[in-house]
């Protein structure tokens, strides 16, 4: 009996679905304190008793439909008039775009594939060094998962049943952080072939504005709408997803009623995977905190370390290991409930754990062996895994760094915040 | 032989097809009812007294029939760590245990689903003024069921290819 631990643990590296090897232990938790087991469907059914939720397939599927049309080129057009006159102006302006859009596309490896597609050639028809590009293009796929209304930042605070839009304000200064830091290696990194894209042009400005017209009020309505406190974070994601469809479908028409279904399939088979363990861990997460394991957690952590520094420098630690191996919603809704009291009796502020959290799951993504926007871009560019481990490496530093930065200086997640 | 497989394969279709009508009918009622609930809130000052408890039922919904998609080419969120690394037979072999035991686990969340409707119906559970809430839950059982049913495919699918190499995926 003592051996189902292992076991399941087993099953999951092995490539398990994670909703059924939770379902599994939360089962057997309930079987052993003799709990009827009906408590696995009470427990899921939750599920319908979160407002807020609704907010992940809107968003979700606002994102799917905005990488199938023609946005991603009409962002890189706008970003390029607007910084490409800088020193290693494209590299800047990938960057950028790429935050951006992952904020709305929720960090699920379609950026790599609706815009990496885009600026990977161009990178390289600007004379950038292949290496380089590839390393860029697949570390900035996950670059922007702290900027609202990305979809991690809103299963942190349900999960942590903190405020959305705290979390919301909390991301902005550490997201600019990071991506001031790779243009800062971007630049130093291309001194030699340090090209400007182009010369500022107003007209250029003026000409991409105006193509981006019918996408360009989404970030003002959505973000102006939330952080006013006129729409509540599902409200905005139903105006957006509806925007989104209006514009792309009706208006601009780049995409046919005929290829709706499909996008909607495939962003809700995103949707229906990160709820179905959100549903699963609810039953677990109980268990687990009706036998004390925060308790145990913490009398064992406290054992290790003393002070809120200390407990940090764990905290990373633990993180980049569970990042390497393991998704970023999963972690979320298994790790945090566990993570959050212990945090918050070093005096872990509940906001800034969830942007330490969140930022260095974003490292996962490029971690080897098993980062997944490792895989993506293997795929997506047709390299061996291998080469990408090292393009990205230098990336990884940098990214590593800032992590470190957000963590030790609480202050640049809550300055926003009153 | 031949003809079972030939109606297993029409039930699939049919099953692919009701599962993304299913999709697209939630996940558009879903923004319709979203938006207009906002509309009416803010031009109005009214709105549907169970639009937002529908709401939160489509999401339960959604959250169902997405996972039964994604289980449908086996697309669910996992770790993957090892399986890169075992040769090929081996592999193939972990996929039997494992497809296998994602079957029987949602088959008893199934089971015990149903059991939590069956008590919903005999307490007379009512949601939204005066729908029966078995109805609605009831997705639960059903969900879980058709996944556990594509999980166990799988594992006899597997288990095929592991005596016919040559031919397997």
């Amino acid at each position: 009996m003592i051996a189902v631990g292992p076991i399941l643990l087993l099953l999951a590296l092995l490539g398990a679905p994670l909703f059924a090897v939770i379902a599994a232990s939360a089962m057997f938790g309930f079987s052993r304190e003799g709990i009827d087991l009906q408590a696995i469907a009470i427990e899921f059914y939750g599920i319908a008793e979160m407002p807020i939720l609704l907010a992940i397939p809107l968003f979700t599927f606002a994102g799917y439909l905005l990488s199938e049309s023609g946005a991603p080129r009409r962002l890189v057009r706008l970003t390029s008039a607007l910084l490409g006159w800088m020193p290693a102006g494209l590299a800047i302006v990938s960057l950028a775009a790429c935050a951006f859009f992952t904020a709305f596309t929720g960090a699920s490896g379609v950026t790599i594939i609706a815009l990496g597609a885009l600026l990977f050639p161009a990178l390289q028809q600007a004379g950038y060094p292949e290496k380089f590009n590839l390393g860029l293009v697949t570390s900035a796929g996950s670059l922007g998962l702290l900027f609202a209304p990305s979809l991690p930042l809103i299963l942190y605070g349900i999960v942590a049943e903190i405020p959305v839009e705290d979390l919301f304000l909390a991301g902005i200064l550490p997201g600019f952080l990071m991506i001031l830091m790779l243009s800062g290696y971007s630049v130093w990194k291309n001194r030699a072939v340090r090209v400007p894209l182009s010369d500022f042009s107003w007209r250029e400005v003026g000409a991409a504005v105006k193509e981006a017209a019918w996408e360009i009020p989404l970030p003002v309505v959505v973000l102006g709408g939330i952080y006013s406190g006129y729409f509540a974070i599902s409200e905005a994601a139903a105006v957006t997803a509806l925007y989104v469809l209006v514009i792309d479908v009706l208006i601009l028409r780049e995409i046919s009623l005929k290829q709706l279904p499909k996008i909607m399939r495939e962003s809700m088979v995103l949707v229906g995977g990160i709820l179905v363990i959100l549903g699963m861990s609810l039953a677990s997460t109980n268990y687990m905190i009706d036998t004390g394991v925060p308790q145990k957690l913490l009398a064992w952590v406290s054992a290790l370390v003393t002070s809120e520094l200390s407990f940090l420098l764990l905290l990373l630690a633990f993180l980049l290991v569970l990042g390497a191996i393991l998704d970023i919603f999963s972690a979320i809704v298994l790790v945090v409930p566990l993570i959050l009291p212990v945090a918050m009796q070093f005096g872990v502020d509940p906001v800034h754990l969830g942007i330490v959290f969140l930022a260095t799951m974003q490292l996962g993504y490029i971690t080897p062996p098993v980062g997944l926007n490792l895989f993506i871009a293997s795929y997506r560019f047709d390299r061996p895994v291998v080469e990408l481990y090292l393009s990205t490496l230098p990336f990884f530093l940098f990214l590593l760094i800032s992590v470190a930065i957000i963590a030790f200086w609480p202050g640049l997640s809550l300055a926003l915040l009153d | 032989m031949k003809r079972a497989e030939s109606i297993l394969g029409s039930l699939e279709r049919a099953g692919k097809w009701g599962e993304d009508a299913l999709l697209v009918l939630i996940l558009t009622t879903m923004i319709l009812l979203a938006a207009a609930q906002i509309l009416l809130r803010n031009f109005f000052d009214i709105g549907f007294i169970w639009g937002d408890e529908i709401l939160r039922m489509l999401v339960l919904w959604l959250a169902v029939a997405g996972a039964l998609a994604a289980s449908r080419s086996d697309r669910h969120i996992s770790i993957d760590v090892l399986n890169r690394f075992l040769p090929e037979q081996a592999s193939r072999a972990v996929k039997v245990v494992i497809h296998l035991f994602t079957a029987v686990v949602c088959g008893v969340v199934a089971w015990y689903a149903l059991q939590f409707v069956k008590t919903s119906h005999e307490f007379e559970d009512v949601l939204l003024g005066t729908v029966p809430a078995w109805i609605l839950q009831a997705v639960l059982p059903v969900g879980f069921g058709l996944i556990a049913w594509r999980y166990a495919l799988f594992a006899i699918r597997d288990v095929a290819g592991l005596f016919r190499p040559g031919q397997a995926e």
